[in-house]
């Protein structure tokens, strides 16, 4: 349903495979960089102050840089034509915001470089439901079905393989049991969210829209659950003051969550959640890089346990590589356009402009380019609140490594160059 | 929304697989509090 059709004068003729590939790649990077801040729960913050902060701050980010890729004009018209929608989008961010709370505590309890992977287990999930809910590798011949499977075995077995070195690494058996726990049940989690995610996109709903509703049901989960847990929202107002001294940080993975989310929502919409989300799960490359570069991860433990971790963290890249190798045939793409032609037939769609933007040509858009004043106040009012934060920002005396830093931070903003390019150069951000 | 459209959404399994996972979460989230 994506490749055959043709593509929209003046684009560019990359195959939307590709694309989608290109996007997951993307994604895995900014994804990888915004689990860094999480670092900060070791400097005595509750997790659900940290989660809470990244929150707010992808509330934020999603009127910076967004907002600037398309107006609220078409954000409210591509509403408007699929308002059935909305329900799933919340939902996704609940999700999010459950599953992102675990995975401060699995960080909390085992550290980055091994809860990162662990949780990385949602593409394994996310598959499992692309294949029963959105016949993704329906139609598929054995030799993509092996691809698909023999790449979902290594990365279960991968994640088999840090536990076990979490296991053998930790002084506090129970403390890691949890960390593993809730590390997986974030897996499950995550991968379900990808459910709302594919049925947006075979319904023709663009990415952005979908991403701003998303960001309003993980804000009001995050601050219910945080409420809950902290006795009250007057506590939390407190909290939040008292931690404004840190509170850029959390804000600032928020923002790479964003951009993150932004690449995964294009490869789950041209590649599938079975192939595009192991893809974007490389972003465990990232947790590493991060937390054994810059944050020492590593330097307590044997030699053994690293290689373990790295072992692991290799073979479920591998198996995550293995999937999104598994480019979908013909017969297989019979069955996409059988879901899609599902949510057409259910929610009363036009099969055709629905058919026209999976394939990355979306007619709204040409509708819809008017701009208006007030995109240019709330872009500005959003980067005031990144600034502000900034500027009161103080030092959390964690031991990093600037020069890595440096490294890992040029690794990050090249492909978002690179990607959004070729994402406006073929669909203009459908 | 139309009536339809509400019966449509709260028929579909689309809607109550993830739910139920959302449910679930949170009590694992409650249980390691």
């Amino acid at each position: 349903m994506n490749d055959n059709l043709l593509v929209a004068q003046g684009r560019s003729t990359l195959s939307l495979h590709k694309l989608g590939v290109f996007c997951g790649l993307a994604a895995a990077v900014w994804l990888g960089t915004a689990e860094a801040p999480t670092k900060l729960v070791n400097a005595g913050f509750s997790p659900f102050l940290i989660s809470m902060g990244m929150v707010m701050g992808a509330f934020v980010a999603r009127w910076t840089v967004p907002t600037l890729l398309k107006g609220t004009g078409f954000l409210f018209a591509d509403l408007r034509d699929k308002p059935h929608l909305i329900v799933w989008a919340l939902l996704a961010g609940m999700l999010w915001a459950v599953a992102n709370t675990l995975t401060i505590f699995a960080v909390r309890n085992v550290g980055l470089a091994i809860a990162f992977p662990l949780w990385n287990i949602n593409s394994l999930v996310g598959l499992f439901w692309g294949w029963l809910l959105f016949k993704e590798l329906r139609g598929s011949g054995f030799k993509g079905w092996a691809k698909v499977l023999g790449g979902a075995f290594a990365i279960v077995g991968g994640a088999a393989v840090l536990a076990y070195a979490t296991a053998q690494q930790s002084n506090a058996p129970g403390k890691a049991a949890v960390g593993i726990i809730a590390a997986l049940g974030a897996g499950v989690l995550l991968g379900t969210m990808y459910i709302p995610y594919r049925k947006a996109y075979i319904s023709g709903m663009n990415p952005l829209s979908f991403v701003t509703i998303f960001t309003f049901g993980e804000l009001g989960t995050v601050l219910t659950l945080s409420a809950i847990y902290m006795g009250g929202i007057g506590n939390v107002v407190s909290e939040l003051h008292r931690a404004r001294p840190m509170l850029f940080w959390p804000f600032l993975g928020g923002f790479c969550w964003v951009i993150g989310d932004l690449f995964q929502n294009f490869a789950a919409k041209y590649i599938g959640i079975g192939r595009g989300i192991p893809l974007s799960n490389t972003n465990q490359l990232w947790g590493l890089a991060w937390g054994a570069l810059v944050f020492a991860e590593f330097s307590g433990l044997s030699t053994s346990g690293k290689v373990l971790i790295v072992t692991g963290s290799l073979v479920m890249i591998l198996g995550a590589l293995s999937i999104s190798m598994a480019n979908p045939g013909a017969s297989e793409l019979v069955n996409w356009k059988r879901a899609m032609d599902r949510e057409c037939e259910r929610y009363g769609l036009d099969t055709k402009v629905v058919a026209e933007v999976v394939a990355g040509d979306d007619p709204l858009a040409q509708l819809s380019a008017v701009r208006h004043w007030w995109e240019a106040v709330i872009m500005l009012a959003a980067t005031s609140v990144f600034v502000w934060l900034a500027i009161g920002t103080r030092s959390q005396h964690l031991a990093i490594s600037m020069p890595w830093m440096i490294v890992l931070v040029a690794g990050t903003i090249l492909p978002l160059g690179v990607c959004g390019t070729l994402l406006w150069r073929r669909t203009r951000f459908s | 929304m139309r009536q339809s459209k509400l019966v449509s959404i709260l028929t579909d399994v689309h809607l109550w697989v993830p739910v139920g996972v959302l449910i679930l979460g949170i009590v694992l989230l409650m249980s390691l509090r």
